[in-house]
């Protein structure tokens, strides 16, 4: 019976080896920071959101679940907000209060279903170092990445945890501070490549990486937006649209 | 609110009812039996006037603010900014019209995050509309009436600059040329009319200056025969507050430019 502890951990090990199986097949998603924001980049199917006047969500999962947490996040953002004012209304809280809490409850209920989805929320600040990257896990894990403990300003969300730190891997080894919005999308495209290798793959030099990119780019549509600091919008997420990401998309 | 209950929703994209279920919003106000209906107070002592022009339109507002025989503050903020290209603009009771636009805009980001789309036109008009015949129980009662005038650009109409007025029941009305409401209206409907029936140009002809220099003298009028509108307070030098909606978003005319054009065509 499932009362018993070990049977108890079991089912939640093959419930975890059950989500990975599911996300395993997941689009990465790119966060980098550049010199007036915070890129978001995907390519596939509409995966990145505005939650707030600040934050953006990108997520890897079951559409149907990402809609609920999405949803979840708009809900507890523009209360918040609307009660007090946006300036209280803060990622690390949403988060760590609210989400993961669920997110774990559900994943712990054996008897329920989880959420199959993986997401990166993503906050701008003022400047840099307030930058937030945030990612909640189906189980209610939270990472968090502030550009402020001298961390580069990017996070990933892969389908595999190998994928993300090999991504992770090629930001860091690439990242440079300042760069410009097209230098910026270069970078996260070749990341996002190379979330897409297989498992087994070794990291591919910079003219192979070019060629899968522009292969694997031809078959789905890049979709990309940013977190602006310097505007005089209270809301600061912005969609680049498919027109106007073309032209800066470097072939 | 745990994070549970947070959860626990049918999707919806109606702000105000959000704010209802987590109790953040008043309730529906009830309309008493008739016969115990309170004296209706009229209290939207105020002016504000909007009409098309040329490059969209103009919305503008008097500044005082009255409790009664009291002026209350000169520098009040009758023209408030909804979102990137629509305005609502308020006479009535100022703490029940700025919650307005506080739910407003809200409805509408809140639309827009959730619905992955702009709220349409259409759709923006009519929350107001909602707003307000929420409300009607409480102006009924004679605390809280607000006669709004809400403006806003739609790309995909021509001409794309779009007018509503209401009344406190929530009626709306597309207006053509202008509007206005407030105590100071009668004379400001007065004004636009004749300008824009016998005036040199139909108001949707004339220039920015031009427009300015209209509103500018339509509030100096309603001024002078309403205590509640603020009108041009030259001494203290206190504009009217002027906004325009037009296909780049919201501009609000600086008070130089204001003063500079009363200088020269209306003192």
């Amino acid at each position: 019976m499932i009362e018993e502890p070990y049977r108890w951990v079991e089912a939640i090990a093959t419930r975890r080896d059950y989500i990975e199986m599911q996300l395993a097949t997941g689009s990465p998603v790119v966060a980098l920071g550049y010199d007036e924001g915070i890129l978001l980049l995907t390519v596939g199917q509409q995966k990145l959101f505005e939650i707030y006047d600040r934050i953006a969500l990108g997520a890897i999962g079951h559409p149907g679940d990402i809609e609920r947490l999405r949803m979840a996040a708009i809900e507890l953002a523009s209360t918040e907000g609307f009660t007090r004012s946006a300036a209280d209304v803060s990622l690390r809280r949403l988060a760590y209060y609210s989400l993961s809490p669920v997110m774990k409850n559900a994943f712990e209920q054996i008897y329920g279903a989880p959420f199959l989805a993986r997401l990166l929320f993503v906050e701008i600040g003022t400047s840099p170092a307030d930058d937030l990257f945030l990612e909640v896990e189906y189980d209610g894990a939270i990472n968090l990445r502030s550009s402020d403990g001298g961390n580069r300003p990017f996070a990933v969300l892969a389908a595999t945890k190998k994928s993300a730190e090999q991504m992770a891997g090629l930001l860091s080894k690439r990242f440079q501070s300042g760069k410009d919005l097209p230098a910026t999308l270069d970078l996260a495209l070749d990341a996002w490549t190379v979330g897409q290798l297989k498992t087994d793959e070794a990291m591919p030099g910079e003219e192979e990486l070019r060629r899968q990119r522009s292969e694997r780019l031809g078959s789905g549509t890049v979709s990309a937006a940013v977190l602006e600091r310097n505007t005089n919008r209270a809301v600061l997420f912005r969609a680049v649209e498919g027109s106007k990401l073309a032209p800066l998309i470097p072939k | 609110m745990d994070g549970k209950q947070a959860l626990d929703f049918g999707a919806s994209s109606d702000f105000p009812s959000l704010l209802r279920r987590h109790g953040l919003l008043g309730p529906v106000a009830q309309i008493g039996p008739m016969n115990t209906r309170a004296e209706i107070v009229p209290t939207e002592s105020t002016t504000i006037l909007a009409f098309k022009f040329s490059d969209g339109v103009l919305v503008a507002g008097d500044r005082r603010a009255t409790s009664g025989n009291t002026v209350v503050y000169d520098r009040a903020d009758k023209v408030l900014e909804i979102d990137r290209r629509s305005i609502m603009a308020i006479a009535g009771v100022p703490a029940t019209a700025w919650e307005m636009a506080r739910v407003l805009e809200h409805s509408f980001q809140f639309f827009r995050r959730t619905q992955l789309q702009e709220m349409s036109v259409d759709g923006k008009v009519r929350a107001l509309s909602k707003l307000l015949r929420d409300n009607f129980g409480f102006a009924l009662q004679g605390v809280g009436i607000v006669v709004p005038i809400f403006a806003t650009y739609d790309v995909k109409a021509s001409p794309s600059g779009r007018l509503y007025f209401y009344d406190a029941m929530g009626a709306q009305f597309e207006a053509t040329d202008f509007a206005a409401t407030g105590s100071g209206s009668p004379a400001v409907r007065g004004i636009l009319y004749y300008e824009n029936t016998w005036g040199k140009k139909p108001l949707q002809k004339i220039s920015e200056d031009e427009a300015v220099v209209v509103a500018l003298r339509a509030l100096d009028t309603a001024s002078e025969a309403d205590t509640a509108t603020g009108g041009i307070d030259r001494h203290a030098k206190i504009f009217p507050i002027m906004k325009i909606v037009a296909a780049e978003g919201i501009r609000t005319l600086p008070e130089e430019k204001i003063a500079e054009l009363f200088q020269n065509r209306v003192a």
